[in-house]
């Protein structure tokens, strides 16, 4: 996990045709290092080979930041002396080849776990927005729901527009859905038949949206006559012999009119903005996702512009950034319930969920459920039917498991179990002895 | 010199002290009185003289 990510690899050539226009430009993931920095890598770099292994960078730069902050002049010694001394404690907190880390990831999980709310709404800052939090939020992103029950984005924007709070109005009256009874108000005259629609020239305004569109949108019903009459607009409904109930339809169009959609980006039912206190920069938040279609906003920071659903993640940006998100949504959860879980943790739990190119769920129809191996389903559920399956169709079990070895009664490939013995025959006596591998016993 | 995992350690440690417990003649000088395997073996792998080592496989 220490290890750096490369860059993805430039793009040579456009993009195809079809395909709406993006800005293509790569992320650099890790920043430049600062002069400081680079220099107590090039120390750190020293130590590789007596330590078998390199600094994680994030460590670099925190020493490097330490370092620097202090103001002293720290000299070459001091630093080696610093640098060698992360390496021990690095070293320390390595993990052995062959721990159970999955069972420690489960525990460590899951003791906090029994700590968080159970109460599933709660007002999480951001004015007037439930989102849900503690352990049914943590719940739902393990079981890899396809929508989560509250969905947020955070959108954030482009730095020309992101301090402008008229251009950011601009741009969230942009992205909330806006239906028809949000601009106007109603009238129904239910003896001659009509919908009188009044629709609010401020509202129309700050949503953007002029009367044209607005008598456009409403055209579309065959059944019915749109008449601008200056300061109202009429709609008639056309009295054919084809319409029996011409009460009931009136009513059906005044639920079809009143949820007309004029604007906005579809799921997208609620935007609201705050400002963020760090980088005095506007924010929006949304209720409601749409991934795909507000990156394709110009003004849009595609770069930092989130959402809360981990499986629009991956559809959208696909499964290294629905690794990401897991993590992040994980940790997320269990920072506001003021729980420390070691990232790492989840990180694994994360990786198991998405190793295999798609997000499965941890349970039964994810990970447990199409592990490989036959008798490890068959500990887990429905015994009879994995075992007869498996019986029918000649299937093999390699036995590298846990719950297969338990079952077999061998001791299982974790810890002084995975150790593999061989005779190491002594230098200075060169005296033939008998191999002795304790491992095939 | 390879170094071991804490897994490979107690491993090696106790394949050694099984053998001393039925009898292996010992690599070291033990301090008189010292008659507990787990404690010799322990010994002899500090002073690197197990003929045992393992073989990692990936």
């Amino acid at each position: 996990m220490g290890t750096r990510k490369r860059p993805a690899k430039k793009i040579k050539g456009g993009q195809k045709a079809a395909a709406p226009k993006v800005e293509v430009k790569v992320i650099e993931k890790i920043p430049k290092l600062t002069d400081m920095e680079s220099k107590v890598l090039k120390v750190s770099q020293k130590f590789e080979k007596e330590y078998n292994f390199s600094l994680p960078v994030k460590v670099v730069q925190d020493i490097a930041k330490v370092v620097s902050q202090s103001g002293t002049k720290a000299s070459d010694k001091l630093i080696s002396a610093m640098v060698k001394k992360a390496y021990e404690k690095v070293e320390k907190h390595l993990v052995d080849p062959h721990e159970s880390v999955g069972i420690v990831a489960a525990q460590s999980i899951g003791e906090p776990g029994t700590q968080m709310t159970l109460r599933t709404f709660h007002y999480a800052g951001v004015a007037e927005m439930n989102v849900t939090l503690g352990l049914p939020r943590l719940i739902e992103i393990l079981d890899a729901r396809r929508t989560p029950s509250t969905p947020v984005m955070t959108i954030y924007l482009k730095k020309d527009y992101s301090k402008n709070l008229e251009k950011v109005k601009e741009i969230a009256s942009r992205i909330e859905t806006t239906t028809l009874i949000d601009v106007c108000d109603m009238e129904t005259d239910i003896i001659n038949m009509k919908l009188r629609v009044k629709p609010n020239k401020e509202k129309l305004a700050l949503k953007g949206i002029d009367r044209e569109k607005l008598q456009k949108e409403m055209d579309r019903f065959d059944d019915c006559e749109v008449i601008d009459e200056g300061e109202d607009i009429v709609v008639n409904l056309k009295m054919g012999e084809d319409i029996k109930t011409p009460y009931r339809r009136l009513m059906v169009l005044i639920e079809q009119i009143k949820g007309l959609k004029l604007g906005g980006i579809d799921g997208i039912v609620r935007a609201l903005i705050k400002k963020d206190a760090d980088t005095d920069e506007y924010v929006i938040y949304t209720e409601g996702t749409n991934l795909r279609a507000v990156l394709q906003l110009p003004e849009v920071d595609v770069t930092r512009t989130t959402t809360n659903d981990v499986l629009e993640i991956y559809d959208v940006l696909g499964i290294e950034a629905a690794r990401t998100a897991i993590i992040r949504e994980t940790s997320k959860t269990l920072d506001e319930q003021g729980l420390n879980v070691d990232i790492r943790h989840l990180m694994l739990v994360a990786d198991i969920m998405t190793n295999d190119g798609e997000v499965r769920a941890i349970g039964r129809h994810g990970v447990s459920g199409r592990k490989s191996s036959v008798l490890a389903r068959a500990a887990f559920e429905i015994t009879s039917t994995h075992l007869l399956r498996a019986g029918l169709t000649g299937d093999e079990d390699p036995l590298d498991g846990v719950a297969e070895n338990i079952i077999v009664g061998q001791p299982v490939t974790l810890g002084t179990g995975a150790v593999h013995l061989i005779y190491k025959p002594q230098e200075k006596v060169k005296k033939g002895k008998e191999k002795k591998d304790k491992k095939e016993e | 010199m390879m170094k071991y995992t804490r897994f490979e350690k107690a491993r090696i440690i106790g394949a050694r002290a099984l053998q001393i417990s039925m009898g292996a003649p010992v690599l070291i000088d033990v301090p008189r009185g010292e008659i507990d395997p787990v404690k010799i073996a322990e010994a002899e792998f500090e002073k690197g003289v197990i003929p045992i080592t393992v073989k990692r496989m990936m």
